[in-house]
């Protein structure tokens, strides 16, 4: 666990900065941190606030991008069918794509549902508070460092370090590459909505490209 | 709206919304399985949103204004990407790009 939690490290770091580049204050950073317990819907909403977008933009896109989450969930649930509701519920608050990776290597490799869900309640829990340490520490620090620097450049390599591996066929490819020309091709778009409306130009090319493919090679 | 409400409502809605996904199917849809479609679309879910969510942060401007050359910011992504590919380390990937952008942004400033 502690390799995750040491990659942690500059993610939370970066979070606590952009909540406070975004004028929240250290409880509002805080909350972020605790509640919402993702770097990435953290990031898109310190960049939204900051940017001035409506409540709702910003709760829609942040809750899109969340979306991975019903799939980490349903992924994990065979595993935690035997646990009791109490301990399902925490692991639930605990799921993270650091988490999960770290849960579903322990299942594959064979762990027995009980003793797997309480070593993910442990590491789930100390991801938890490393990310709550490293936010604050974020928070109260990011502007000691010099602009020259480019320490705002860590933002696009935690999201570059997650999700390079995804990046293993046409289908996720072409997902990447039309939300990234969508992005910019919509950049005129009020709101910041062409994040969202890229994220989902991505997610629909995607899924269709592997569906046209799928009947392709059924053949 | 005041800042610091706007900043709660945020934190308490997509906090509620993000805690439904992660126990959706641990709990409420515990008997049912994922609809097929469903599955296939949400894989594309972190490609999508995250390379919309990045490619901006790599732009020097608006895109109206597209530099002729690549910026330092968009090679040393590349050299990250790479790093990421083969490694999945984060920390292998923000050392990798951090030191790939002090040295072409030092360039840069020599041949500029």
């Amino acid at each position: 666990m502690l390799p995750a939690c040491i990659g942690l490290i500059p993610f939370g770091l970066v979070c606590g900065v952009g909540a406070a580049a975004a004028g929240a204050s250290i409880w509002g950073a805080l909350g972020m941190s605790a509640i919402i317990f993702s770097g990435a819907a953290q990031i898109i909403a310190a960049q939204l606030l900051a940017a001035g977008a409506p409540v709702a933009v910003i709760i829609l896109t942040c809750v899109v991008m969340g979306l991975r989450f019903l799939m980490y969930s349903a992924a994990i649930a065979p595993y935690l069918r035997p646990l009791s509701p109490r301990l399902q519920q925490a692991l639930a608050f605990l799921l993270t794509d650091q988490a999960f990776a770290a849960a579903i290597r322990r299942y594959d490799a064979g762990a027995h549902p009980r003793e797997g869900g309480l070593h993910f309640l442990g590491a789930g829990f100390a991801l938890w508070l490393c990310w709550q340490i490293t936010n604050v520490v974020g928070y109260f620090t990011g502007n000691l460092v010099p602009a020259i620097w480019s320490m705002e450049f860590a933002v696009p390599l935690c999201f570059i370090a997650l999700i390079a591996p995804h990046f293993k066929n046409a289908p996720q490819i072409a997902a990447g590459v039309l939300a990234a020309v969508a992005v910019v091709a919509l950049d005129g778009l009020p709101m910041r909505l062409n994040l969202i409306a890229a994220g989902i130009a991505g997610i629909v090319g995607g899924t269709a490209i592997e569906l046209a493919r799928d009947r392709w090679t059924r053949r | 709206m005041d800042a610091t409400l706007k900043l709660w409502l945020v934190i308490v809605v997509v906090g509620a919304l993000n805690y439904f996904s992660r126990l959706s199917f641990i709990a409420f849809f515990a008997r049912r399985s994922v609809p097929p479609l469903l599955a296939r679309a949400l894989r594309y879910v972190p490609a999508a949103m995250m390379t919309a969510l990045i490619v901006p942060m790599l732009l020097p401007g608006p895109p109206t204004v597209m530099p002729a050359l690549p910026t330092p910011k968009m090679l040393a992504a590349l050299v990250a990407f790479v790093v990421a590919w083969y490694t999945h380390s984060t920390l292998k990937t923000l050392v990798a790009g951090m030191i790939a952008l002090w040295l072409l942004q030092a360039l840069a400033a020599r041949i500029g």
